[in-house]
């Protein structure tokens, strides 16, 4: 096993003190640390303080108001998977991630400023040096698209598109947000957070309908999305009156599908949905499994999943 | 019997789940710590290196690079090309290049940072036909980058397949698949300046050929030299030959007079490799209507890569195992061993057969359909009756195989449900076999193939000493078994102390499914000679006889030894020293596969596997290597493969997200059966367990999913994106047709 590089861990107990100490230069949050500590082993940066969100209560807990639904940053997976009165599709979306290991230690905070990846990028120092390293860390060059100047590192968190599909708002140390605007399309820059503000907590309003979240992956554990469909649903005599559909795994940002409003008011249309979402999902040569099946598996997720919703089939998976 | 054929916990198993048992990285020792500098190319030539700025480096103990070891070394004592750090060309990326031994871990990489090394680029080969084609050899003395090249004949080929009345042809394409074994691999070094000795410990399974290879790469004497092996998570063919790292750490011992620890990472054990190569193979059966194999004609071609290994070994197995499983009488190969710049492939479980029996059993299974035959009775028609001789010399003493098929077949209800599951849903099937340990092992010394020594003291303790490497396959627990049984104690009173070369009796090693039989009968036989010494010491209690026995003699050490009696050890052909074993395992599976025809996705349902081990020992265990070898086959059928892309051969999967083994998520039920075809010179009629079952689980899943979904895999993995495209294909072109 490699070490990690020497760094210095503090423990804050007050969200201020966390702010001001992640806003020092080389600083870095770390929730769970099962996205951060495999990436720092390799070598992806190389952080003087590490900030543990550990012991900040402001980040703790689900409570309910008569606007929302609010959910610490700070909040495990593993409670998230075991929560009955949060909508489905996050609960769905905590089940799928990772491992059972995994998601005792990681956060929902976590899952939603997790790094983008990339083949050519979670790799090892001495691999990333052999290549000439990326356009999205040391390097010029984007291996993926070689005459881009953009980097294609694709955003692999499961949560956030279930949050989209939700119309989630995110609460920040400085400002309430729709989770929307906390992602930028750009693999090597996909957050738009400043120095030292954190994630607090997320605000889920009343849902419009049934949710769900469906995801393609090699394996049936372990494995970050290939793709990941979220989607809220709302029918009125077998008709569309609320759709919104979310992507994760095909591009460098979580996103919202555009164009699902010409679906209200007709019978769900799955092959429409496939198409549209065939035409959205950007999936690029960032995984060693073919980009176009990553665009396939959207397609055909997002087509069961309003199968799946339409028909309130709770024992499709 | 009171212990041999009961289910047992493993006798160190209480140390892994309580977390006590320490592996290598585990071992607490006031150490220096060793890290390698690796090449950055597929293929370059070394012009120049400087480490002076490494060796200033304050905390810095040893500097090495190729320059430090002459020597090459080699698992085949023909074929020793491989040099613990590279001189003057590196041929895979990843290759050793240099070694520092430093006080810490951050010296130690700011160290490998100083040393300068001055590379020129060689042309880099990455499949087998570039390779034969190319005018840069990987080895100078290897044209056409030919490492070995291997035919054989036996019986009347042309008339086989003149007297079938069909016969098919087809190629087939394996993608290169590693061990992933949980335990990366670490060396712990210690060299004693004062009396100039060495002790390694290290995650072998072999210490035996670590031990030698020491001793030659060194220029010690082998009586300098203590190797031991602690606690190994996995092996499965990774650690049967010496690895670099292991040399590299006694090596920066040596230089620093100290003790160097080094631990690679789960990249550079990916990059270790040692698994089994990339493989295409030409296959050509000949069937009778009655489902009778008249000929068999193969070819076979492996990409080695970089250096020999026991590739020579890989090359003939393939051939040599290609029609022993059946009655075959005209059988044809030709196989080509190619060197390229990728990292060395070894002998990974199921050593050579697998793809082969992949390619067999999925045309018999074609072909089977095209004569209107059940698989079922298309192997029936062509079952072995012991005693047999196979074409090439492999003697067969016992073969359950036809208690197998029947086994599986009822217990998967096969003649009820076959082709009536569904769409999208079917059963396949398949046979596989496997050797127990080599007749001829690679170090030819003219001793036994295995010895054990058991020693009883004043307190009637009993303590088993074995050279075998217990690398979790139970080898441990077994011997002590068989010792009891044989004794008439209980187990508890066996003591089992395991490869440490200062106290324990060399052993050939654990592969090739070697030590269940050699080792076991060495412990059955020590076991006969004290109970010998017990008896005719005569008492009423065991205390009474262990007290006589001693008296006069003092504490009694007796030995066991075996040793593969000539005419089980094979022909006389070239190359026939590969595949000859005392006694062959079969195992016969059915696979249920559910497949999604959106997403390509293969659910694996249901397996029922059957596997001959002439007798199991230990039940418990043999159950767990049958669970565990199909499961190695489901990896390898659905997920698993390596990639070096070029220019620098970088591996695109080097890590457990990448290389996609099967999670228990993923896992089946299994249900297993133990068939018991006793062998008659097996220990209690025992024979291998571990790798038999292991080669049948891939064409039993792909003659499933061409049974459930029409299409017919002719390369593995079968991972849902190829399934995807073969159907977009199938949609596309029937459409064709309609239009």
């Amino acid at each position: 096993m490699i070490a990690l590089p020497a760094f210095r861990l503090m423990h804050p107990t007050t969200l201020a003190e966390a702010a001001r100490l992640a806003a020092e230069p080389d600083a870095r949050l770390i929730a769970g640390g099962t996205g951060l500590l495999p990436n720092l082993r390799l070598g992806l940066g190389k952080p003087r303080t590490l900030v543990s969100l550990d012991r900040l209560e402001e980040l703790r807990g689900i409570s309910h108001s008569n606007s929302h639904l609010r959910i610490g940053a700070g909040v495990t997976l593993e409670q998230l998977s075991r929560s009955e009165d949060i909508p489905d599709a996050l609960r769905e979306a905590a089940k799928l991630v990772a491992a059972p290991g995994h998601r005792t230690a990681a956060t929902l905070g976590g899952n939603l400023c997790l790094d983008t990846r990339c083949v050519y990028y979670n790799q090892s120092e001495h691999w990333r040096r052999s290549n000439n390293y990326c356009l999205k860390y040391g390097g010029d060059t984007c291996h993926v698209a070689p005459q881009g100047k953009k980097c294609r590192a694709a955003f692999s968190g499961d949560l956030a598109p279930a949050l989209l599909a939700l119309e989630a708002q995110v609460e920040t140390t400085a400002r309430v947000i729709p989770l929307e605007e906390l992602y930028r399309d750009d693999g090597a820059a996909h957050l738009a957070l400043a120095a030292g503000e954190i994630v607090v907590a997320v605000r889920i309003p009343a849902p419009k309908g049934r949710s769900g979240y469906a995801k393609a992956r090699g394996r049936g554990a372990i494995d970050y999305p290939l793709a990941g469909v979220a989607m809220a649903l709302a029918l009125r005599d077998g008709c569309v009156e609320h759709l919104c559909v979310a992507l994760t795994g095909t591009n460098s940002r979580p996103f919202v599908l555009n164009g699902t409003e010409a679906f209200i008011g007709g019978k769900p249309d799955q092959a429409a949905l496939g198409k549209l979402v065939q035409k959205q999902a950007g999936p690029v040569r960032t995984t060693v499994i073919a980009a176009d099946y990553r665009r396939q598996a959207a397609a055909i997720l997002a087509r069961r999943l309003l199968g799946r919703l339409s028909q309130g089939d709770e024992s499709w998976t | 019997m009171s212990i041999a054929g009961r289910a047992t916990p493993l006798v160190d198993g209480i140390e892994k789940v309580t977390g006590r048992a320490r592996y290598t990285a585990d071992i607490q020792c006031s150490s220096l710590v060793g890290d390698i500098l690796r090449s950055p190319h597929a293929h370059a030539e070394i012009v120049k290196i400087d480490t002076s700025q490494a060796r200033a480096l304050p905390g810095v103990r040893a500097v090495l690079t190729g320059a430090d070891c002459a020597i090459p070394y080699g698992i085949l004592p023909i074929a020793h090309n491989e040099y613990p750090l590279a001189r003057s060309r590196v041929r895979y990326w990843g290759e050793p290049v240099a070694a520092v031994a430093a006080e810490d871990e951050a010296t130690a990489r700011a160290a490998l940072e100083l040393i300068e090394v001055e590379y020129r680029p060689l042309p880099a080969y990455f499949e087998p036909k570039d390779a034969l084609e190319g005018e840069t050899l990987v080895h100078a003395d290897k044209a056409r980058n030919i490492e070995r090249e291997v035919e054989t004949s036996f019986g009347e080929l042309e008339a086989g397949f003149a007297a079938a009345d069909l016969v098919r042809e087809a190629r087939f394409h394996y993608a290169e698949v590693t061990h992933a074994q949980m335990e990366p691999d670490a060396a712990l070094a210690e060299y004693d300046a004062e009396r100039g000795t060495l002790t390694l410990q290290s995650v072998t399974q072999v210490p035996y050929y670590v031990h030698l290879t020491l001793a030659q790469c060194l220029q010690m004497s082998p009586s300098a030299i203590r190797v031991i092996k602690p606690f190994v998570g996995g092996g499965f063919g990774h650690r049967t030959e010496c690895l670099n790292f292991e040399i590299i750490a006694a090596l920066l011992a040596r230089a620093a007079r100290g003790a160097v620890r080094i631990e690679l990472s789960r990249e550079q054990t990916f990059v270790m490799h040692h698994g089994r190569p990339q493989t295409d193979i030409r296959l050509k059966l000949g069937l009778k209507k009655t489902g009778e194999i008249t000929a068999v004609d193969a070819d076979c071609v492996q990409r080695g890569g970089a250096y020999a290994g026991y590739g020579i070994v890989t090359i003939l197995y393939a051939g040599a195992l290609l029609h022993a499983l059946y009655r075959v009488p005209a059988a044809k190969y030709h196989g080509v061993r190619v060197y390229t710049n990728t990292p060395p492939c070894g002998p990974m479980r199921g050593h050579g057969s697998v793809d082969m029996r992949h390619a067999f059993e999925s045309m018999l299974d074609s072909m089977a359909g095209e004569l209107g035959l059940d698989p079922f009775q298309v192997r029936r028609a062509n079952l072995i009756t012991p005693p047999h001789r196979t074409l090439n010399g492999l003697q067969v003493n016992s073969c359950g195989l036809a208690e197998c098929l029947d086994c599986v077949e009822k217990a998967s209800q096969w003649q009820k449900r076959k082709g009536k599951l569904g769409p999208g849903r079917g059963l396949g099937m398949a046979c596989s076999h496997y050797v127990s340990g080599a007749a001829k092992p690679v170090h030819w010394t003219g001793e036994p193939h295995a010895t054990v020594n058991l020693r009883l003291d004043f307190d009637g303790s009993i303590t088993l000493l074995t050279g075998a490497a217990d690398i979790g396959q139970g080898s441990s627990t077994l011997l002590a078994m068989v010792a009891a049984e044989t004794l008439g104690v209980g187990l508890e009173r066996i003591r089992v102390i395991a490869a440490d070369s200062a106290l324990t009796p060399k052993d050939n090693g654990s592969y090739s499914s070697r030590v269940s039989y050699m080792g076991g009968n060495a412990a059955l036989a020590a076991a006969q000679e004290l109970k010998k010494v017990l008896d005719s010491a005569g008492g009423e209690t065991f205390e009474d006889k262990v007290r006589n026995a001693l008296k006069e003699t003092g504490p009694v050490t007796v030995k066991g030894t075996y040793t593969v009696p000539p005419e089980l050890q094979g022909g006389k052909f070239r190359g026939a020293g590969v595949g000859p074993s005392p006694a062959f395992s079969y195992a016969a599976q059915v696979v249920e596969v559910a497949v999604d025809e959106d997403t390509g996705e293969i659910h694996v349902e249901k397996i029922w596997v059957a596997q001959d081990c002439g007798f199991a020992i230990n039940p418990l265990a043999v159950e767990g290597q049958i669970q565990g070898a199909v499961w190695m086959g489901m990896g390898q059928a659905l997920g698993e493969a390596t990639r070096y892309d070029p220019p620098h051969g970088l591996p695109m999967r080097a890590n457990f997200l990448d290389y996609r083994f099967p999670t228990i998520a993923d896992s089946p039920p299994i249900e297993t059966f133990i068939v018991e075809a006793r062998d008659p010179n097996g220990p209690f009629g025992a024979k291998e367990a571990s790798e038999g079952a292991l080669a049948g689980f891939l064409p039993a899943l792909t003659n499933a999913v061409a049974d459930a979904i029409g299409i017919r895999a002719r390369e593995l993995p079968l991972t849902p994106d190829a399934i995807f495209e073969a159907l977009r294909k199938r949609r596309r072109a029937e459409k064709l047709k309609a239009a």
